[in-house]
């Protein structure tokens, strides 16, 4: 079952987003935000009375200890992600979409980051200062042929 | 059960009459399809998508018909990170179509898709909404939701309900435009797999009609007036096509809308079938015919509620 928001739930998420990301606000301001069950947030349209929904517009976030980034967000938003995303090159690339963690060395903040081809956002990953560790759903996995 | 090269010729008997020229509609019919796919510019902008595609595919051709529909020689599109991505919807044209009728209508408005599953016209229409005002995509199957939803969250869609629910029992809910997407006995897509062939039944005719015409009732019963209904099928026969239509007609408060697409040749519907006559006003709904446009065959109609 769906719900509105809390305020601060959506302010610190929104908070998130700017610091981790540098995604500005004015990107997530036009959607309406709900809580489903096992702390995942939705971005959607407004709930139609009468109507039990099966589901509603986009899991973007799941709320544990800190937020966590869903693929799903991060391909969406991905072209005005500016800060923690990692660039990938074809083999690493083909070896994320199957679902494997990179070894790599890089400049990032520790915790969640955007993974891009080129400029094409691939999803989620968690970067733990030795191992990018593959955050994209097992249903998404693909092996891909054309890159 | 039948083979596919049987069931072929069969459905090119049965409609030869219809067509205006039975040879090239027996060649198009045995004719396998080119895969077709669309740009979801929710992802990124079109040329730069489309550019990077060449990269790797220099078969890629445009659709003149459609902006954002494309043909390719390739035939396994779904492992080009353009679809893992969601950049690419790997979509035939037919299905195209009924979004493209509306598009001038649907901007910030409510639409209600009553048979939504697996969501390749649910996404089109909220990429032509560019992911604003509302859609409710309903599906009365759990497994066929599953690939609604799927592909929902590939596409980015974010403006998108979904529900799951027999559509007769759908509580009446104002839309501007409804989408009848109905099921049918898919003759239509007798050009790609073997669909077709594993479900074709002769008796499937009315078993449809009654479905279709009750879907359709649904929809016209609920709609405001003023409110577009949208009635597609990917099948040839005219029991779930202008039979449909023509009871609709008589039963229902509606108006029935010539449909005209810039470089898509549309054929008319028929107005009699099997020594049965339908109202007349079912011309008005379009047909496409496999060899008019090298694509499946497919039916429309567009209304309007009084």
């Amino acid at each position: 079952m769906l719900k509105l928001i809390e305020k601060e739930k959506k302010d610190d998420i929104i908070k998130y987003c700017l610091e981790r990301f540098g995604l500005r606000q004015k990107n997530l301001e036009r959607y309406h935000w709900y809580e489903g069950s096992k702390n995942r947030i939705f971005i959607g349209p407004e709930k139609v009375k009468r109507i039990n929904p099966e589901s509603l517009g986009l899991c973007i976030f799941r709320l544990d200890k800190t937020p966590k980034p869903t693929t799903n967000f991060i391909q969406l938003f991905g072209e005005k992600i500016n800060k923690n995303y990692i660039i990938l090159n074809k083999t690493e690339t083909v070896k994320i979409c199957k679902g494997e963690n990179l070894k790599k060395k890089i400049d990032v903040e520790a915790g969640f980051v955007a993974l891009k081809y080129k400029s094409i956002s691939l999803g989620c990953a968690h970067w733990n200062g030795e191992i990018i560790k593959n955050q994209i759903p097992k249903s998404k996995f693909c092996n891909i042929n054309f890159l | 059960m039948y083979k596919t090269q049987t069931i072929k010729e069969k459905i090119v008997e049965r409609y030869s009459s219809l067509v205006d020229n039975s040879d090239q509609f027996t060649n198009a019919v045995k004719k396998p399809l080119k895969q077709t796919f669309r740009i979801n510019s929710i992802k990124g902008d079109k040329d730069k998508i489309l550019n990077d595609m060449r990269n790797y595919d220099a078969s890629i051709k445009k659709i003149p018909w459609c902006d954002n529909a494309f043909e390719t020689d390739l035939t396994n599109l779904g492992s080009s990170i353009q679809h893992f991505s969601g950049q690419i919807y790997i979509q035939e044209l037919t299905s195209m179509v009924p979004p493209l009728i509306v598009s001038n209508i649907i901007k910030q408005k409510t639409v209600l898709d009553c048979c939504a599953a697996p969501g390749s016209k649910t996404t089109q229409m909220a990429e032509i909404m560019n992911n604003e005002g509302h859609i409710i995509a309903n599906d009365a199957r759990h497994g066929r939701i599953k690939s609604l939803r799927g592909n929902l969250d590939r596409l980015g869609i974010t403006n998108t309900t979904v529900t799951l629910r027999d559509f007769n029992s759908f509580p009446n809910t104002s839309a501007d435009v409804y989408l009848v997407d109905a099921p049918c006995s898919s003759e239509g897509t007798i050009r790609k797999k073997n669909a077709v062939a594993r479900k074709w039944r002769q008796h499937d005719y009315d078993r449809f009609s009654k479905l279709q015409k009750n879907l359709l009732k649904k929809a016209c019963e609920m709609a405001p007036k003023g409110s577009t209904i949208i009635y597609s099928t990917c099948t040839l026969a005219p029991e779930e096509n202008e039979n449909v239509i023509s009871q609709i007609l008589d039963e229902e408060d509606i108006d029935l809308k010539k449909i005209n697409i810039n470089g898509l040749k549309l054929d008319n519907g028929v107005t009699n079938w099997k020594e049965e006559d339908y109202n007349k006003e079912v011309k008005k709904c379009a047909r496409m015919w496999p060899h008019h446009n090298d694509t499946d065959a497919f039916f429309l109609a567009r209304m309007e509620k009084c």
